[in-house]
């Protein structure tokens, strides 16, 4: 049963990172977690099957979480996995993370890839925006943890969301890794907010090559756009209901300016 | 002075178990959990989303390997549509890499409530991109002058 009672404070300690392999040290750490048009995770299928030598070096463990698991061959795996090689760390969720637990989850996540001393972490997401048919070149956009990273991204010519609000666990990451002092940035492309968007899903992949300089092939993606809209559904319906508890329309929202 | 007309006690039992009933169904659809394609009838439920503006009622519906001509929208009453449509492909378990269950789809089919009154014979639609877009007119049916 999920313990939703504890705080998110106690809740860290019922998270557990378990590691099959070595971990490096020194590694760029990337997030593909189920959001709007589900562009991480589809994004980081794709580097998954693209990259050599990406595989399955730890995953989650915890009780916080729905009672499931995901087969593969016949073999359980818990649904949220990160997978690497000697330069990168992936995690990744095959199934949408309840709104309730998200904190704890990115928490254990970004203090044990700290632990790592991975050098930068990057989440890769999406930003909804009304009319997405009719946007033939989708535009995509950056947050930093601090200033240097900021400035860094603009230079290489990713637009800046100067103002808004964000909200999931691209958004906890950002502001984990501001308080804990770890570089990071979340790239969000424009998409579809309740369909899966392959082709938002591209667009943040060429935005990540700039940044880390990774060559990734985007073609077998886009080839496979419809395929991928069909298989990733049931994914899509269930992060619909956690983007509505978490209240994701509230990127919507025109942001109260303080200064 | 408009006439108004009696009603018995049977007609509103009527529509009180009818309303009862119609109550009970949008409770079902909404807690029910049910897979998104039927076997028996070999279709998919697509994706789909409903938006109310001041004007109009948009639903959009998510449609992957369709063929613009095989789409159908069919009013089922004032406030419910259907919509199906066929896929260019046959879609089995198998590709999802399902060997336990056992099954072909080329449809999509859903039905979809409409939450505001329309004119379902104002409907237009358009596909662009693999994306359905209905657009159903609104009714302005309880305007209160401003005084």
């Amino acid at each position: 049963m999920r313990n939703v009672k504890k705080t998110w404070g106690n809740c860290l300690e019922d998270v557990k990172i378990v590691e099959k392999k070595e971990i490096p040290s020194g590694c760029t750490m990337l997030f593909g977690f189920p959001d709007v048009g589900l562009v991480g995770v589809i994004a980081a299928s794709h580097l998954i099957s693209e990259l050599n030598g990406l595989e399955e070096v730890a995953y989650v463990d915890s009780k916080l979480l729905p009672p499931l698991i995901v087969l593969h061959e016949g073999l359980p795996h818990s649904p949220i996995r990160i997978f690497g090689n000697h330069n990168i760390l992936l995690a990744v969720s095959e199934t949408a993370i309840p709104a309730d637990v998200i904190y704890p989850i990115m928490y254990s996540l970004i203090d044990w890839g700290k632990s790592k001393n991975v050098k930068m972490m990057i989440s890769l997401s999406g930003i909804p925006v009304q009319e997405r048919q009719d946007i033939e070149e989708l535009r995509v956009f950056a947050a930093a943890s601090n200033v240097d990273v900021l400035k860094n991204v603009q230079e290489l010519g990713i637009e800046i969301l100067k103002e808004g609000y964000m909200v999931g666990p691209q958004a906890i990451m950002l502001q984990r890794c501001a308080s804990i002092g770890v570089p990071a940035i979340t790239l969000l492309a424009q998409c579809f907010f309740n369909y899966p968007d392959p082709e938002a899903a591209a667009e943040v992949l060429k935005g990540l090559t700039k940044i880390i300089g990774l060559k990734v092939d985007v073609s077998k993606l886009l080839e496979k756009g419809e395929e991928i809209r069909l298989k990733a559904r049931d994914v899509m319906r269930r992060t619909q209901q956690e983007l509505s508890k978490m209240k994701k329309t509230q990127e919507y929202d025109m942001p109260l300016y303080i200064t | 002075m408009t006439e108004r007309r009696r009603r018995s006690i049977f007609d509103l039992i009527d529509e009180y178990f009818e309303n009862l009933e119609e109550s009970v169904k949008r409770l079902r659809e909404t807690l029910m959990e049910k897979p998104s394609w039927d076997r028996k009838a070999c279709t998919i439920e697509p994706l789909r989303d409903i938006s109310v503006t001041p004007t109009e009622v948009i639903v959009t519906v998510d449609l992957p390997y369709t063929e613009e001509n095989t789409i159908r929208v069919k009013p089922l009453s004032k406030d419910v549509i259907e919509i199906s449509a066929k896929m260019r492909r046959k879609i089995s378990f198998d590709d999802f890499g399902i060997t336990h269950y056992k099954g072909e789809f080329q449809t999509f089919h859903c039905q979809t409530r409409i939450p505001v009154p329309v004119y379902m014979d104002k409907m237009e639609v358009r596909f662009k991109r693999g994306i359905l877009e209905i657009h159903l007119p609104r009714k302005n049916e309880y305007e209160i002058p401003i005084e």
